[in-house]
């Protein structure tokens, strides 16, 4: 056999990862016996696998090692009361240490399993939360309900990317704003929708710009009547909120 | 040596310091549930203890040889009955891990994995399904549908190709 072939043909990597069947472990192991050059390169490649693991290694859990020494400890003190009865007392000692290790270790387990418990139970309820008002927003999206009726809001000039649209239950006179794409108010102003009814505006509130960037669907004031609707950017705090003073940047008729 | 084969505390200890990472991630790779991989490492550094006595220096590395039996203990986890039954809670079929090595890539890419990935993919099969879930070369033939014989080759020439990388 050529001894370079029998090197190349995989026998020695198959081997040293226990790939290998017991017949070809056999006669590997006589050739490394035989022949330096396969002792060489079986050596050659546990190197080369060794220091790839250890380049790669990865932490195992921080308290096993302590476990570990915990169980062989114990089990080697079985071996010793069995040769030495005398030193059967120790053994009681180790016992008593392996339990009480123990307990702390099951006490910090649930200690901080219950932390987590509670954090985890926090963000349920966030997420929860958050989960209903996006469903009360489909609803009304998705309501059954003819009665829902929708204004698209395009903007003026003096906003033309601007883009709002409202939803009116007829019905229940209820109103919800979604807003798209409005700029963000200086902090001295804010936004009021309008409705518009025979040529007048009926003010529905003030839009809370923050809310509106958390939330889909915004409710507003009830309107009773609407033709059209529109939103003006107004100063904040001034005394007549009936009539719109400041400019239009979104109209839309139903 | 001599001290880990009298079963020296200290050494053991040295032993565990130097070895569990490198150890981990092979168990870990073929594991993959770390919490599982801790308890196989566990028993892993438990037997090399127990067996350190056999373990035979003229037949390779000690790591050569904790390697082993790292690989063997994680593949006997994976093989387990409660390791299969864990599994059948997935809604998925019973044959996922076979599924699995052939079709999907590997999640971990981690270690000699991430060497793996970088093989061709008819050896890439082949040495993850023989080295990391160890199905012998006949159930390797069955899975995959070729004759036993040119999966013995081509594992042969994949391990070939594997230690071209890593060297």
């Amino acid at each position: 056999m050529n001894i370079q072939e029998y090197i190349l043909s995989g026998i020695v990597e198959s081997n040293v990862l226990g790939l290998a069947s017991d017949e070809e472990r056999r006669e590997f192991e006589q050739m490394c016996r035989q022949y330096p050059e396969v002792l060489q390169a079986r050596v050659a490649f546990e190197l080369a696998l060794e220091k790839q693991a250890m380049a790669n290694a990865v932490a195992p859990a921080a308290g096993l090692k302590n476990k570990i020494l915990e169980e062989v400890d114990a089990g080697a003190k079985v071996v010793s009361i069995s040769a030495a009865p005398l030193r059967k007392m120790n053994g009681w000692k180790y016992a008593a240490a392996a339990c009480i290790a123990l307990l702390a270790g099951s006490i910090y387990l649930n200690v901080s399993l219950s932390g987590k418990n509670k954090k985890l139970k926090g963000e349920y309820d966030k997420t929860a939360a958050k989960l209903d008002v996006l469903e009360k927003d489909f609803d009304v999206l998705h309501s059954e309900s003819q009665s829902i009726k929708m204004a698209a809001l395009k903007g003026t000039d003096v906003s033309p990317q601007s883009y709002t649209t409202v939803f009116w239950d007829t019905t229940s006179h209820d109103v919800y704003l979604m807003a798209t794409n409005l700029p963000a108010p200086a902090d001295s102003m804010q936004y009021q929708l309008w409705a518009l009814f025979d040529g007048t505006p009926i003010d529905l509130g003030m839009l809370d710009y923050d809310l509106k960037q958390k939330k889909l669907l915004v409710r507003m004031k009830n309107a009773q009547n609407a033709q059209a609707f529109a939103i003006t950017l107004e100063k904040k705090g001034r005394t007549n909120v009936n009539t719109p003073e400041g400019q239009m940047y979104v109209l839309g008729k139903l | 040596m001599e001290l880990l084969q009298q079963r020296n505390g200290q050494a053991f200890s040295y032993l565990y310091d130097n070895y569990s990472g490198a150890l981990f991630s092979i168990v870990n790779a073929i594991v993959t549930d770390r919490e599982t991989a801790n308890d196989v490492l566990q028993n892993v550094f438990v037997n090399i203890w127990k067996k350190i006595e056999s373990y035979d220096a003229s037949k390779g590395r000690l790591f050569t040889w904790m390697l082993n039996i790292a690989r063997n203990a994680a593949i006997d986890e994976i093989r387990s009955k409660s390791h299969q039954n864990a599994q059948k809670n997935q809604p998925i079929g019973e044959n996922m891990e076979l599924a699995g090595a052939v079709t999907g890539p590997s999640v971990y890419d981690v270690g000699l994995k991430k060497v793996l990935n970088k093989l061709k993919e008819e050896w890439r099969v082949l040495i993850d399904l023989s080295y990391f879930q160890g199905f012998t070369h006949e159930e390797i033939a069955k899975i995959l549908g070729i004759p036993l014989g040119t999966v013995k080759t081509r594992i042969r020439s994949a391990l070939m190709q594997l230690r071209i990388m890593i060297q």
